[in-house]
């Protein structure tokens, strides 16, 4: 029925008018990898704020007293710096930026399903940040990004702000999520079933759904909380019958499928980078497709592993915390795969395939905390601690900013035509990987011993820690000004790439790089998957892509 | 597939192209449903939390609700359900009279149900002094839900007015109706959010 639906000559092969001006071309562009790479290049500058502010918390944490910055304001900055990093940051580069780059492509399409919509969703985006962070002028925040009532409630101004500007780029992820299921259900390339489509499509099909049903419960938390706070409509306040437990309920069931629409596409990235690099088939290519589809659906079982000191009865933290572990299996079946398709490779160190073997080490070690963390006994001591802020980092940076760094390097070339500066790439990768781990891994023991995050001063007791962190921190921050650097000075001046410099089979790299506005000239068919490096390409009617011959499509009217 | 041979019967040939670009929205319309759904799914999940937090339902000082005049008003919704089918149906069949006459129903029905809103929020507010800001959680539950629900009642009847006066001009034909077939699932999912909460404010 799916493959029935893509017929050669219907819209999979409709070629749109090519668009002319820079404003149409550049700026309200209509064609899914300029929406990609404004997705891109909008959220590196939201996470150069966040990481401003990050060092801003790290700089208070060099003295037990604090003395960088008023308390209050330290609040503002921890819950900005997580918002933005959250929502303007990791969300939009995975799903906005990396998957509308990419994954139509993949598929063998030459744009999203609506692409009108796709560029409203892009819009909406860079509003909602410049929202997020007028919020300093109103008194931003100061609950964290979970934003727990009563304080929330008590919060200055802002707090609404930041309840809108979440909104409505939850509005934006909404539409996009919409876009990409009809997308990958309807407009793949004939032959391009279900399981010969590549691996980061997958992950973008699990993380779709997620998009649109769990965002859709946190608009409804937000809108709760926003009129709350500003018509006096009790929801959340104890004080007129309301429930602060009932707020941590519907954050959380969005929020911890937002923790897997972070690290599905991640996965995704992962999986086109090992092969490729290890010039072998992915090993278990179904089980990576379905584990991601797996995880998705028991993504909305175990919220209330965040709630174990909220009251919950013992009788509904029991299945919470089983059900947590299961999630395990599928996650613990990718990393076994992902390891065994390094087994016996014939490796290849770029700089994507350094950040992608790191991506496995690091997200091996916030999985695993993870595991201790949804054990009810452990989670009652480092409740709140830094030992959630250790997990949390592995998990979103270890994990998530490591596959986007891979996907960066990786996909580079095919945005801008150029490869990205291998010898810079590796001093990053190196001082990133070594900086991230004197940062975050002794946040483990400090959180054992009973430091509580989200405080702008500490016991002296922690002072060796912290300081050690702190200066770790900014050798981090310094890798991350050596990718920007590199990027920028690569746009001009990298080494040419052409269209296929890492011998990648899927079907982005069998086009030119950047590829034209209309992707194919033909529709290909695919024959197979795009993993096995021992047999010739499995696609047809791609003879033509380099060459200088015109578009022709068939159902052109 | 019946669809497609069916817009290919009435126009000869229509092009490809309109045909799935239907499906695609057709689609994308029925996955917005579906978040749609979320977001009064989660509303019913805090009204359903709040009415069981212990502190009895309708909380003090507040009567129940008057069930048989909200009975009467869902009749009026359904109804117009009913006509919407119908007007539908019949623009398929080409019978495009009667087809406006039960759009014009439909709507007709549809601003009686808001009517029918207005009047018992009008009791309730003055009459029985239960404000949206005033009543605790039940105020809170109660006129968010019904109130998020009248708003979408009132995009719908907005919408069908706009079908109408679009069906005047001669936008839609036998072949290309997908703004009737969308308008038409809507009403309906609205009907399905009253029954719904209507189940679970007056009868529960
Ligand atoms: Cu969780």
């Amino acid at each position: 029925m799916a493959v029935a639906a893509v017929h050669a000559g219907g819209i999979a092969d409709h070629i749109h008018p090519e668009p002319q001006g820079f404003v149409r071309r550049y700026v309200f562009s209509l064609d899914h990898k300029i929406i990609g790479i404004q997705y891109i290049i909008t959220a590196f500058v939201f996470f150069m704020l966040a990481g401003l502010l990050a060092e801003a918390i790290r700089t208070q944490l060099l003295n037990p007293g604090g003395g960088f910055v008023a308390n209050g304001t330290y609040n503002e900055i921890y819950s900005i710096h997580g918002s933005t990093m959250v929502w303007l940051v990791t969300i939009p580069l995975l799903t906005g930026g990396f998957g509308n780059l990419v994954f139509p492509i993949m598929i063998g399409a030459r744009d999203v399903a609506f692409p009108w919509l796709n560029m409203l969703s892009f819009w909406i985006f860079p509003v909602s940040g410049l929202m997020l962070f007028s919020s300093f002028l109103l008194g931003a925040p100061t609950a964290g990004w979970m934003e727990y009532p009563p304080v929330s409630l008590q919060g200055a101004a802002g707090t609404s702000m930041w309840c809108a500007a979440i909104f409505l780029v939850g509005v934006s992820s909404t539409m996009t999520g919409i876009n990409f299921v009809v997308t990958i259900l309807k407009m793949r390339a004939p032959g391009m079933t279900f399981t010969r489509m590549p691996l980061f499509v997958w992950g973008q099909f699990a993380t779709a759904p997620l998009l649109m049903i769990a965002t859709t419960a946190l608009a409804a938390a937000l809108a709760a909380l926003f009129i709350e706070r500003q018509f006096g409509v009790p929801f959340f306040d104890p004080a007129k019958g309301g429930s602060p437990v009932m707020w941590q309920h519907m954050f959380w069931f969005y929020s911890h499928p937002a923790v897997y629409i972070m690290i599905l596409p991640a996965f995704g990235i992962i999986s086109e980078v090992l092969p490729t690099f290890a010039r072998k088939p992915i090993f278990g290519y179904k089980l990576i497709a379905f584990s991601s589809m797996s995880i998705a659906l028991l993504g909305f079982m175990v919220w209330a592993h965040h709630m174990f000191t909220s009251g919950l009865a013992p009788f509904l933290q029991l299945p919470f915390m089983i059900l947590t572990y299961v999630i395990g299996v599928p996650t613990g079946i990718k990393i076994f795969s992902w390891t065994a398709t390094l087994f016996r490779g014939k490796i290849h160190y770029t700089t994507a395939m350094l950040f992608a073997i790191g991506f496995i080490a690091l997200f091996t070690i916030g999985g695993i905390t993870g595991i201790f963390l949804a054990a009810i006994p452990f989670d009652l001591h480092v409740h709140g601690t830094y030992f959630i802020v250790a997990h949390l980092h592995y998990v979103l940076v270890g994990g998530s900013l490591m596959g986007i760094f891979a996907g960066m390097y990786y996909w580079f070339p095919k945005m801008s035509g150029r490869l990205l500066n291998e010898t810079l790439g590796k001093l990053h990768f190196w001082l990133f990987f070594i900086g991230f781990n004197l940062t975050f891994l002794p946040m483990h023991w400090l959180g054992m011993e009973g430091m509580p995050r989200e405080v702008a001063t500490y016991d002296p007791q922690f002072t060796f820690w912290n300081r050690f962190e702190s200066f770790a921190s900014y050798l981090m921050t310094f890798a991350i000004l050596i990718f920007f650097f590199n990027a920028i000075w690569s746009i001009r001046n990298g080494k040419r790439a052409g269209a296929n410099p890492w011998g990648a089979r899927t079907l982005e790299w069998q086009i030119p790089s950047p590829p034209n506005y209309y992707n194919f000239k033909h529709v290909p068919t695919v024959y197979g998957l795009p993993y096995d490096f021992s047999t010739p390409l499995p696609y047809k009617g791609l003879d033509e892509e380099l060459t200088d011959s015109p578009p022709v499509p068939a159902g052109a009217h | 597939m019946s669809v497609a041979s069916l817009a290919r019967g009435a126009h000869g040939e229509l092009d490809q192209l309109y045909i799935e670009t239907r499906e695609l929205r057709l689609q994308g319309f029925l996955l917005f449903l579906v978040s749609d759904c979320v977001l009064f799914s989660s509303f019913i999940f805090a009204y359903l939390y709040l009415r069981n937090s212990g502190q009895g339902w309708p909380p003090p000082g507040i009567q129940r609700l008057d069930v048989a005049f909200a009975a009467w008003n869902s009749v009026v919704l359904f109804g117009s359900g009913a006509t919407m089918h119908y007007a539908l149906e019949n623009f398929k069949h080409g019978k495009w009279m009667a087809y406006m006459w039960f759009l014009l129903a439909t709507i007709v029905l549809g601003a009686g149900f808001l009517g029918g809103q207005a009047y018992e929020y009008n009791h309730l507010i003055y009459a029985e002094h239960v404000t949206w800001w005033g009543s605790g959680i039940f105020g809170a539950s109660f006129f968010t839900l019904t109130g998020m629900h009248g708003m979408h009642v009132f995009f719908g009847v907005c919408y069908l007015t706009v079908l109408v006066l679009q069906s005047s001009a001669g936008v839609y034909t036998r072949g290309k109706y997908f703004g009737i077939t969308a308008g038409t699932l809507y009403w309906h999912f609205v009907d399905v959010i009253w029954v719904v909460l209507f189940s679970i404010f007056y009868l529960l």
